[in-house]
């Protein structure tokens, strides 16, 4: 792409991302506001008993005695202002919560996105380019098993084999409490319990983007200009790695993108396998705890992580535009 | 028809994913004849091993027969399956159908309404939903049918751009034919081989999305279903291992089944794609 | 009569006697040779994990089990629901049982350094726990005045006698915080509610949310030498078979209340560093049962309600489903309570007597051999009840009632009970003790509330509402004792609930750790006493 156009691109995609992230926050909000179960009882009855006057207590602190568009311009405008709202239950604010919960998962997420992408388009460019050996067949193989498994599944058999059994690894945290220790020993021990469930969520995406670099490698490989190259006698893996597989990249990209909320989506499952103390496991508690400040706020980040991250694709792909390589 | 045929049997995964699926549908099929009593009757004691008491899978926690729960539990995966793809069928490709055959603003708004239920986390939205309307087989099957339409949208409308400006088509519309009846005359059957494609991919991720709402314990209580067994030998796992292993390789195998399919389909319907294979 | 407790001395604890059962504990550890030995970090779980510590402003099971290490009730109960002594001294009871006095232990320090004293006692019943808890409030409404003569004394005068006052200073009921850190603010939101100061053994030291909450030692503890533990380490850790693991490990060396699935004990049982035990929920005793809505027919007839109990093989559910962690049900009043009635026996389970009351009531089988459908509410606290769920629907339909399951979250749980929207459902609610306490409650037609843990069958009956009474406001325990009988026998005559079982919970720990479980409220104790021998 011609750079003196990235700017007003940026701003198009960028104009874009913000009325997504309006239109999540509007919709979020009357979604959980359709929920049944009313935040009062729900904590009145975990306490064990309740009057009226309790309950009544509850409501007035959850602002639920206000009409519900009043409630709704109190969230978006709070929101612009990036304040998420105060979590009575937790007795903590969302922002604040979301934040100490955040790290974990991005952490989680960004090493399986790694494993996953660079799994996955290695294991896809090596299989398509041996299409039809035993390499393909076995490649294939794998990819299609991680890809019919159930994610949690695979957790649980990873935690029967290498905690249970061989007892290598730690089946659950992000760091071993009270060992207290400081630099590389503090991080080595998060390494060695990140192992497990970054696995757990990169294996099946390795399986999904290796499917995908396969077929769109051999898609690509069947086209004109690679039959034009071929034909101008460039070198066979000159052919795969210049013109093939970066113009595979691209639907991979695309996919890893839109699979971006997928991700965050899946460690919902691993976080709670796992025990990890990330947001995903946060989203699945104040969903049962029926947590309205927590849900909204979670689902605010989660989506604004996706929008941010589709950006971001958006941007590489205008780097690697096949069309500038296909002139060229 | 035979050439489609000799096309999808040169895929030799696809014969024995069809030959799996078969057997599957099969084991659903006869379900009641092979195990008369109520998959939830307790038939022995609990916990009991694999061959045990006339159990072949053995037994759960409330001495249930799990070889019962599996081949019952296939009629309403399978069932899942099925109805939500067709549900979300339904919602992709008339709207995917509307924005490819109408273009202009139409297929921008829809495009954008797309996009954005792409952007929302889908099994949080799905958790969400089921959550909301109270777990059962209706919210289940909706929840999966509204998270799983967006793709089928897109891959109907690319199709309907490409179509649109044929020459059948503008024949078509030189005879006066409506609008609906292009659509669905004209321009869907000269659609619908990705359409098949990706459905049985879509069926194989509805049982797979089934399972998981299950796990968080998000199932309908009153059907058994395969999500259910794992659930609840999930917890038991190394007490009872074959509570949650032998439905999960069912749900392993009728997954694999379905996409082996899906690519022989692929191949049978695309001859351009499958030519590394042969 | 002159009813005059004198509790423990300060002099005898001073002395290195702790109070009554943990003077058997110390003393079996004594005999095997082993002395408390001082140091060492207990590491045990929290689940689920609790929004705050502060107890008042949550009273909920995790809050209570770690904010009874940091704070500290008047008195403490032995397995056998005795009164013993903790921040008081000793106390006296006036002959017509409407006069408390307490004399509080001297030198007891809050955890910033300031001295409890009677007025941080008095702030503590009348205006915190009253404002904001409604079980203290329906109790603590019954005083007419609460003085503090001197720093050390503080006496309650009642309106009216009311024998089971005590059960109400446990810590779990009434944590005894500090006037200086929320008197004129605004309770929730008092900058001590995230950082609670109290009297106990161990202080609130860090919490990492979704990970650990960590209390480190108290040095200014007013048992000298006590506690024992450098610290405690609370880990969240959500999936019940993580915790197993971790118990199996040694990751962790204390699990406790729903940590470990019944499932699951058995195997933990054959471990030999590790002992199970069930005690330490006598002061809570929850008591499980069907809860039916009286409203929804057929189940206004009582000889459907008796249909369905009978339809019940009560021995099943706890020795198949709760591995013998539970015990079935006799009567409203668990057995671990005070004034429950041994004679007392629900109908035995019977099947064919089941289908002849339903054929009594005109419930007829159709073709498909049903005689009535029936809704109902699973509750939604995990597998093991979503198991007795399907038990109940296949008990049911082998009598012909067609049992449909509707699952749902606690939330929505909640919510439908307390509005009565269910036909039937699950519920189990804490005895506290003393039946006036925890189960009158759910009886008296006074309390049919649209409000969850009151009376949301809607069950009524003149008689037992005069009984539950005359047990309320008297205050000689034979009295009571004769009340209760009674009720207990109308009630049961009526089944006026379907009772299942008392619940236990199963309480793990490694055999290195001593003095776990020592009283009525079993690890909602401060664990002064525990220790870890090396």
């Amino acid at each position: 792409m011609d750079p003196s156009r990235l700017p007003a691109f940026l701003l198009r995609r960028g104009i874009k991302a913000a009325i997504v992230i309006l239109a999540i926050i509007v919709s979020n909000f009357f979604l959980i506001h359709a929920a049944p179960g009313d935040p009062a009882s729900v904590m009145a009855g975990q306490s064990g008993a309740a009057d009226e006057r309790y309950l009544a207590q509850l409501r007035t602190q959850f602002g639920l005695d206000k009409p519900l568009l009043e409630q709704l311009w109190i969230y978006v405008r709070g929101m612009l202002a990036l304040d998420l709202g105060y979590s009575h239950r937790q007795q903590m604010g969302v922002a604040a919560l979301i934040w100490q919960r955040l790290p974990p998962t991005l952490l989680l997420t960004g090493v399986a996105f790694a494993l996953a992408i660079s799994g996955g388009v290695t294991l896809g460019a090596l299989a398509a380019r041996r299409v039809g050996t035993w390499a393909d067949s076995v490649i294939t193989v794998i990819a299609l098993t991680f890809y019919a498994t159930p994610i949690f599944w695979v957790g649980l058999m990873l935690v029967l084999l290498f905690s249970v059994v061989l007892g290598w690894l730690p089946s659950f945290g992000m760091n071993s409490v009270g060992a207290d220790l400081h630099g590389i020993a503090a991080v080595l021990d998060v390494g060695r319990h990140l192992i497990l469930p970054a696995l757990t969520l990169g294996l099946f995406y390795v399986a999904v983007y290796a499917r995908l670099t396969r077929a769109t490698m051999l898609e690509v490989a069947d086209q004109d200009f690679v039959k034009t190259a071929r034909a101008k006698g460039v070198p066979e893996g000159r052919i795969l790695r210049r013109h093939v597989l970066r113009n595979a990249l691209l639907p991979v990209i695309t996919l890893a993108g839109i699979q971006a909320g997928q991700l965050i989506g899946g460690s919902i499952l691993v976080e709670t396998v796992f025990a990890w103390p990330g947001i995903g496991r946060l989203a699945f508690e104040a969903l049962l705890a029926r947590d309205y400040p927590v849900l909204l706020g979670v689902f605010f980040c989660t989506s604004a992580m996706v929008v941010i991250f589709n950006l971001f694709t958006d941007l590489l792909y205008a780097m690697v535009d096949p069309r500038v390589e296909v002139q060229g | 028809m035979t050439e489609f045929w000799i096309r999808f049997a040169r895929n030799r995964g696809a014969v024995v994913g069809l030959v799996i699926l078969v057997l599957v549908a099969a084991m659903a099929v006869l379900a009641p004849v092979l195990f008369p009593r109520s998959p939830w009757d307790m038939a022995g004691a609990p916990f009991m091993p694999p061959g045990e008491m006339g159990m072949l899978l053995g037994s759960d926690s409330l001495g249930r027969d799990v070889a019962a729960g599996i081949a019952h539990g296939a009629r309403i995966s399978l069932m899942v399956g099925a109805v939500s793809t067709v549900a979300s069928l339904g919602i992709g490709v008339s709207l995917g159908a509307i924005a490819g055959y109408a273009g202009g603003w139409v297929d921008d708004a829809l495009m954008r309404f797309t996009e954005f239920f792409q952007t929302i986390p889908s099994f949080i939205l799905a958790v969400l939903l089921v959550a909301i309307f109270s777990p059962s087989i209706t919210s289940i099957v909706g929840a999966i049918a509204i998270v799983s339409w967006p793709p089928v949208a897109r891959v109907v409308r690319a199709e309907f751009l490409s179509l649109r400006g044929r020459e059948f088509v503008q024949a078509a519309e030189c005879l006066g034919k409506s609008r609906l009846a292009i659509i669905i005359g004209d321009i869907l059957p000269n659609a619908l081989s990705p359409i098949v494609v990706l459905a049985s991919l879509m069926v194989a991720s509805a049982i797979l999305l089934e399972s998981a709402l299950s796990f968080l314990g998000l199932g309908d209580p009153n059907l058994m279903t395969w999500g259910f067994l794992i659930g609840s030998g999930r917890s038991v796992i190394r007490l009872a291992w074959w509570m949650s292993v032998f439905p999960g390789v069912a749900i392993f195998l009728t997954v694999l089944a379905l996409n082996l399919v899906g690519e022989g389909l692929s191949d049978a319907l695309n001859p351009r794609l499958a030519r590394g294979r042969a | 009569m002159g009813v005059s407790r004198r509790g423990f001395t300060a002099a005898s604890a001073a002395g290195g006697v702790l109070a009554a059962s943990g003077l058997m504990r110390v003393s079996d550890a004594i005999a095997q040779g082993i002395t408390p030995r001082r140091g060492g970090t207990l590491t045990t779980m929290l689940t689920p994990e609790p929004p705050i510590l502060q107890i008042g402003v949550n009273n909920q099971g995790p809050t209570l089990i770690a904010a009874s290490k940091i704070f500290q009730g008047l008195v403490k109960f032995s397995p056998t629901l005795e009164p013993l002594p903790e921040l008081a001294q000793s106390w006296t009871i006036s002959p017509d049982g409407k006069v408390y006095t307490f004399k509080l232990q001297p030198n007891v320090k809050f955890h910033d350094g300031t001295p409890m004293t009677a007025d941080d006692v008095v702030f503590s019943v009348t205006k915190f726990h009253f404002e904001l808890a409604p079980r203290a409030r329906a109790i603590f409404s019954m005083i007419e005045s609460a003085a503090a003569p001197d720093p050390h004394t503080v006496v309650f005068t009642l309106k009216q006698a009311f024998e089971p006052f005590l059960l109400m200073f446990d810590v779990t009921a009434c944590a005894i915080v500090s006037k200086a850190a929320f008197d004129g603010r605004d309770y929730r939101q008092a900058p001590s509610v995230q950082h609670p100061i109290g009297t106990g053994p161990f202080r609130f030291a860090e919490w990492q949310r979704g990970n650990f909450i960590r209390l480190e030692r108290f040095a200014d503890y007013w048992k000298p030498n006590q506690p024992y533990l450098d610290a405690i380490i609370f880990r969240i850790v959500p999936d019940s078979q993580s915790r197993r693991l971790a118990m199996e490990t040694g990751q962790t060396v204390l699990a406790h209340s729903n940590d470990i699935e019944p499932f699951d004990v058995p195997t933990l049982q054959a471990i030999p560093n590790l002992a199970v035990e069930t005690k330490g929920w006598e002061y809570f005793s929850p008591l499980a049962w069907m809860e039916i809505n009286h409203r929804a027919a057929p189940l206004n007839d009582v000889r459907v309600r008796r249909a369905i109990s009978q339809a019940i093989d009560r021995s099943f559910i706890t020795q198949r489903l709760w591995f013998g962690i539970n015990k079935p049900a006799t009567s409203p009043v668990a057995s671990t309570t005070r004034f429950h009635d041994p004679a007392v026996k629900l109908p035995p389970y019977d099947p064919r007597a089941a289908m002849q009351l339903l054929d009594a009531a005109g419930l007829r089988p159709n073709a498909q051999g049903v005689r009535a459908s029936i809704k109902h509410l699973v509750l939604p606290y995990g597998e093991v009840w979503a198991r007795l769920g399907e038990y109940l629907r296949q008990s049911m339909r082998a009598v012909g009632i067609d049992l449909v399951l509707e699952a749902t979250d606690a939330g929505s749980w909640a919510r439908r009970i307390g509005a009565w929207e269910y036909e039937t459902s699950i519920n189990f609610v804490y005895q506290f003790g003393d039946p006036t306490l925890g189960v009158e409650r759910t009886y008296v037609s006074s309390n049919i509330q649209k409000v969850t843990f009151t009376n949301t069958g809607g069950y009524a009956n003149p008689k037992v509402d005069e009984l539950f009474a005359t047990a309320r406001t008297s205050a000689a325990p034979a009295a009571r004792a004769a009340a209760f009988s009674e009720v207990q026998k109308l009630l049961v005559d009526d089944v006026a609930q379907v009772w299942l079982m008392e619940m236990s919970f199963p309480t793990i720990y490694d055999r290195k750790l001593h003095n776990v479980i020592t009283g009525g409220t079993g690890v909602n104790a401060s664990f002064d006493d525990m220790f870890l021998a090396s």
